[in-house]
This record gives C-alpha cells, sequence and structure tokens, in this order.
C-alpha cells in the first residue's frame, strides 16, 4: 500500500515536473524583438521595409548605413516564428528569395548564427547589424528596434 | 572594365584577367577598410542528373541502355560590397547539357556592378551594369541551379534549351524599382543591352550549314512584379525584344535579321505548405531581310503550365505539372508543316505531364527524381535528334538529379 502511494507520489511528481517543461514551452512562445547595433540611428521600422531587409533586397538603414542580417537557421523554431509573425512570409519563401539573390548576381545571403547568444555577439559587434532575439537574450550592448 | 561591349567574356583568358582585377581591387580595398572584406561571400552548386527515355534522346544518349549522365551544371560566384550602395556579383559556370566535353566551357554567367542610388522606407532604386541575368517569368535568371527550380527541368515550353543563350543575359544596363505598397510591392526592372546568340539559336533558325556569322544586336527586357502580402499572391509580366543580325557569306544570298519578342504573364499562389504557379507565354519570332524569301518566316508560339507543388514532412516536395507547348499558333496540329514536307506534325508542339520529387537531406544536399509523360517534340532538342523523321511522337523520360551547394 505505502509503496503504492509512494508510486503514486512519483507519478504525481513526474505529472508537476513535466509541467516545467510545459512551462518553458509556453516561455519559448516569448516575444521576439528585432534587434540591431548600438550605433544605428533608426529607432523604428515599418513591416514592409523589415520585410526588404530580410529578403536582402533593401541593403541601407532608412538613413544610408550599410545594413548586415543575421539570422538563426531555417530549422530553428525562433527563425520560423520570426519569419511567419513578425514578417508575414514562410522560412521556406526567405531561403528561395535568398538563392535567388546569390545565384542572380541581385544580392548577398544573410549571415548564419547557430543561436541566439551568437545572434547577440554578432549583432553587439558589427556596425550596422540587425536581426532579432527573445527578450531573454536582450543585454545592454544592443538596441531593441520597434517594429509598426 | 565590364561594360565594355568589345570584352570577349567567353574567352578564359578575359575571365582570368578580370578576375585578377577583381582580387586585386578587392584587396586594396580590404587593407583599406577591414569591414570590405567582411562582406565577401563566395557561394556555389553542382548538380548531376541521370535521364532515362524509351524513345528520343533528351541531353544526351538517353534512349539508350544507360541512359545519359550528360546533364552537369557546375557554378561559383563571389560578391562584394565595397561601399554600402554598391554590390560587385560574378558568377562562373560550366554546363553540359548533351554535348560534348566542350560544351561544359567555364562562360562569365553574369558580372555586375550594381549601385543602389535610393533606399528608404518607401522605395528602392538601383542600377546594374555589365552582364546582367535577364528576368524573364518566375525561374529565368536561376534557370541553371537545381536548388532555386521546382523540379529537375523547368517547364520546357517556356524554359527550353533551343533558344536558351538568347534568354540568359545581356550586357548592358539595368534598372530596378522596388515600391512599398500597403498591402504589398512592385518590383519593376528594364535591361537594355546585347544579348548572347549562340550556336543553339543558329541551329533553331536552320541557320547553322548556311556561311556566315549571327551577331547580337541591341535587345531590351522588362518586368513588373506584384507581391501581395509578404508573397502569398505573386504576378508577374515579362516582356523582351532581341535582335541579332545574321551576316551572310553566301554567294547570293543577302544579310538578314532575327527578332524574337516574346511575352511571359506568370501567376503564383503560395500557402505554407503548397504552391500553384502558371505561367502564359506568347513567343513571337522570324526572320526578315533576305533577299531569298525561303529564309524569311514569321510565326507566334504559344506556352503554357500549370504546376502544384506540395511540400511535406518538412525536407520533402512533390509536383505535379501540364505543361503545352505550340510552336506555331497558325498551325496548331503541325499537319500544314508536315504537308509542307519540313518534318513530322508532332515536332510543331509537346504536351508533358510531369511528377516530381524533391528530397532535402541537408541544406547542403538535395536529390530529385521526376517522370514525364510527353506528347510531342516541340522542345526536343535538336542536336541530341537530328533527324526529326526519326523520333517518336508519344515518349516517356525518367530523370534523377543530385545537387551540392556551398
Amino acid at each position: 500500500m505505502r509503496r503504492l502511494s509512494l508510486l503514486a507520489l512519483a507519478t504525481v511528481m513526474l505529472l508537476i515536473g513535466l509541467s516545467p517543461v510545459g512551462a518553458s514551452t509556453i516561455a519559448r512562445e516569448a516575444e521576439i524583438l528585432l534587434v540591431a547595433h548600438p550605433d544605428v540611428n533608426t529607432r523604428q521600422l515599418n513591416r514592409d521595409t523589415t520585410r526588404a531587409i530580410f529578403a536582402m533586397r533593401q541593403r541601407t538603414w532608412p538613413d544610408g548605413q550599410a545594413v548586415r542580417v543575421f539570422v538563426l537557421d531555417n530549422s530553428h523554431p525562433v527563425h520560423a516564428r520570426f519569419a511567419k509573425e513578425q514578417l508575414t512570409v514562410y522560412p521556406h519563401q526567405l531561403q528561395l528569395a535568398w538563392d535567388r539573390m546569390v545565384f542572380s548576381g541581385t544580392g548577398q545571403a544573410p549571415d548564419r548564427v547557430r543561436n541566439q547568444a551568437e545572434m547577440r555577439e554578432r549583432i553587439a559587434a558589427t556596425p550596422g547589424a540587425l536581426g532579432y532575439l527573445e527578450r531573454e537574450y536582450l543585454d545592454d550592448r544592443v538596441q531593441v528596434i520597434s517594429m509598426e | 572594365m565590364i561594360v565594355s561591349k568589345s570584352f570577349r567574356w567567353s574567352d578564359p583568358r578575359s575571365i582570368f584577367a578580370m578576375a585578377a582585377a577583381l582580387v586585386l581591387g578587392f584587396s586594396a580595398q580590404a587593407r583599406s577598410d577591414e569591414g570590405v572584406l567582411d562582406t565577401l561571400q563566395m557561394h556555389g552548386f553542382l548538380s548531376q542528373a541521370l535521364i532515362i527515355t524509351d524513345d528520343n534522346n533528351f541531353f544526351g544518349p538517353s534512349s539508350e541502355s544507360q541512359g545519359s549522365l550528360k546533364f552537369t551544371e557546375i557554378g561559383a560566384n563571389a560578391s562584394l560590397r565595397p561601399h554600402e550602395d554598391v554590390l560587385l556579383a560574378a558568377q562562373v559556370l560550366s554546363r553540359r547539357a548533351g554535348g560534348d566535353g566542350s560544351d561544359a566551357r567555364p562562360v562569365l554567367d553574369y558580372g555586375v556592378v550594381d549601385y543602389q542610388m535610393l533606399s528608404n522606407q518607401q522605395r528602392t532604386f538601383g542600377v546594374q551594369v555589365g552582364r546582367f541575368k535577364n528576368p524573364f517569368g518566375f525561374y529565368n535568371q536561376t534557370r541553371d541551379v537545381a536548388f532555386t527550380r521546382p523540379s529537375i527541368l523547368l517547364p520546357q515550353s517556356i524554359y527550353f534549351d533551343r533558344t536558351r543563350s538568347l534568354a540568359l543575359s545581356g550586357d548592358g544596363v539595368s534598372l530596378y524599382h522596388d515600391e512599398r505598397l500597403s498591402r504589398g510591392s512592385l518590383r519593376t526592372q528594364i535591361g537594355v543591352g546585347q544579348v548572347q546568340a549562340g550556336d543553339d539559336l543558329r541551329q533553331t533558325l536552320r541557320l547553322d550549314s548556311v556561311p556566315g556569322s549571327l551577331d547580337p544586336k541591341r535587345s531590351a527586357i522588362g518586368q513588373i512584379r506584384y507581391e501581395h502580402d509578404g508573397g502569398r499572391i505573386v504576378a508577374a509580366i515579362s516582356a523582351a525584344s532581341a535582335n541579332a543580325r545574321f551576316n551572310s557569306s553566301m554567294p547570293g544570298l543577302s544579310d538578314g535579321d532575327f527578332y524574337f519578342t516574346p511575352w511571359v504573364l506568370s501567376l503564383q499562389y503560395n500557402a505554407e505548405n503548397w504552391s500553384l504557379t502558371g505561367e502564359y507565354a506568347l513567343r513571337n519570332s522570324g526572320l526578315e531581310n533576305f533577299n531569298n524569301p525561303a529564309f524569311n518566316f514569321d510565326v507566334t508560339g504559344e506556352s503554357w503550365y500549370v504546376q502544384y507543388t506540395r511540400r511535406f514532412d518538412e525536407n520533402w516536395q512533390w509536383l505535379i505539372r501540364y505543361d503545352h507547348l505550340i510552336s506555331n499558333r497558325d498551325d496548331r496540329s503541325g499537319e500544314a508543316f508536315e504537308a509542307s514536307g519540313a518534318g513530322p506534325a508532332h515536332s510543331q508542339f509537346a504536351k508533358d505531364m510531369t511528377l516530381g520529387l524533391q528530397w532535402n537531406l541537408n541544406p547542403r544536399v538535395m536529390m530529385a527524381a521526376e517522370y514525364h509523360h510527353v506528347n510531342g517534340t516541340g522542345w526536343l532538342p535538336i542536336q541530341d535528334n537530328p533527324d526529326p523523321s526519326e523520333t517518336s511522337r508519344r515518349w516517356n523520360m525518367l530523370l534523377f538529379q543530385l545537387s551540392l551547394r556551398f
């Protein structure tokens, strides 16, 4: 009997133990923000310009500074969410757009980073850099760009 | 350097000279500004196909027992941004499509200086000078790059090889303009320059056995493309006017002029996991001004296809497509052509039903397979089938392709 209740307790604990995983899944749905190098003068981008920059069609910030675009892998969940929710394009469409630019002489590919920590480091170190991060990865070496 | 019209792009020494000049230029720049070299990018691709047909040959001896491996595409490019408004980009391409090894001689596919003179939240305006890729239909600019194609072969009614050299690129100036509208964006491109007029064209015009030379003249191309709602709906109209002059060295035959004025209307709907694509083209072409009227002609061909692609399981995609080519709208069945003794009726059309499958093993490796059932030989390469009377009207084709990129 005691064993049974222990088992029951263990089961309950396991179930509870699972819930933080559930919670972190929800946490992973945290807001994704546009992030830039601190020297960038632009504070705000509209969605069309943001999309044009991430599609690598527009190569400069509105004030003329060269923009360097950083992205996570196509299969990274944060990349997929950023593309779909903020840019309203699908990751495979973005990839095709980059391939068409790169292989037709009309543009370049964005710089790839492996994870959000690397994204933050590269943005902080690269003048003109633009990327995206979940809020928990922000620090004072990068600035948030608001999107209309 | 790049605008010079007398520059021989196809000459390997010229390519070497240009590459050397660019590298020297780059490294000089790089010393003055380390950030510039940070923007250097190099990419490339390699594709190898196996083609098996029951009748007729496509890109090599595909109807023989082993099939044909003579379809290989290799390319490498470099790009650099020496200044925030300037992009330098060049690509070398080696492509073998059924011919012997000399077919695969590397050529400059594009080489441009791209200057974006205006770029703000509302619009982008820029110019490309050099050898630029022609924006024609959805696929022409990257027609040789497997990763940008939905299938191993693009719909041949529009992207066939017979006049490939004309469609590829122009040496001159191209202007582009991106206007952001409330729900979409409008992109306009206009290019003026000299087209390439290769042996494929001469063969297609049946001028390959006539002594003389076919020289490109000034040509123009334009495209207006509207993308709605982040590319959910894409519509484009493309038009071109390509011209060349045949300088005859045959006694008694005057010089003549070639013209080609195609129009393409393109439509695409993109959902998360499927796309529906259709293109319709009218292709007017002809030869004029020869003193022997037997050389002169004027025909309008018609091409269209409808294609459905479905992505599944993240890295897979299947495709179904119906593709239709009519060489001459005034003789859709080809009967008048056959009656004139010029060749079989079925050489004047092609109706192609295609099923395809693509698998991206990882971002750098793709494998593909597809099946074509074709009624007609309208886009069958002439070099693979020198005698049209020996071709079969109904034929089947299987293709397999492995593609790599970096």
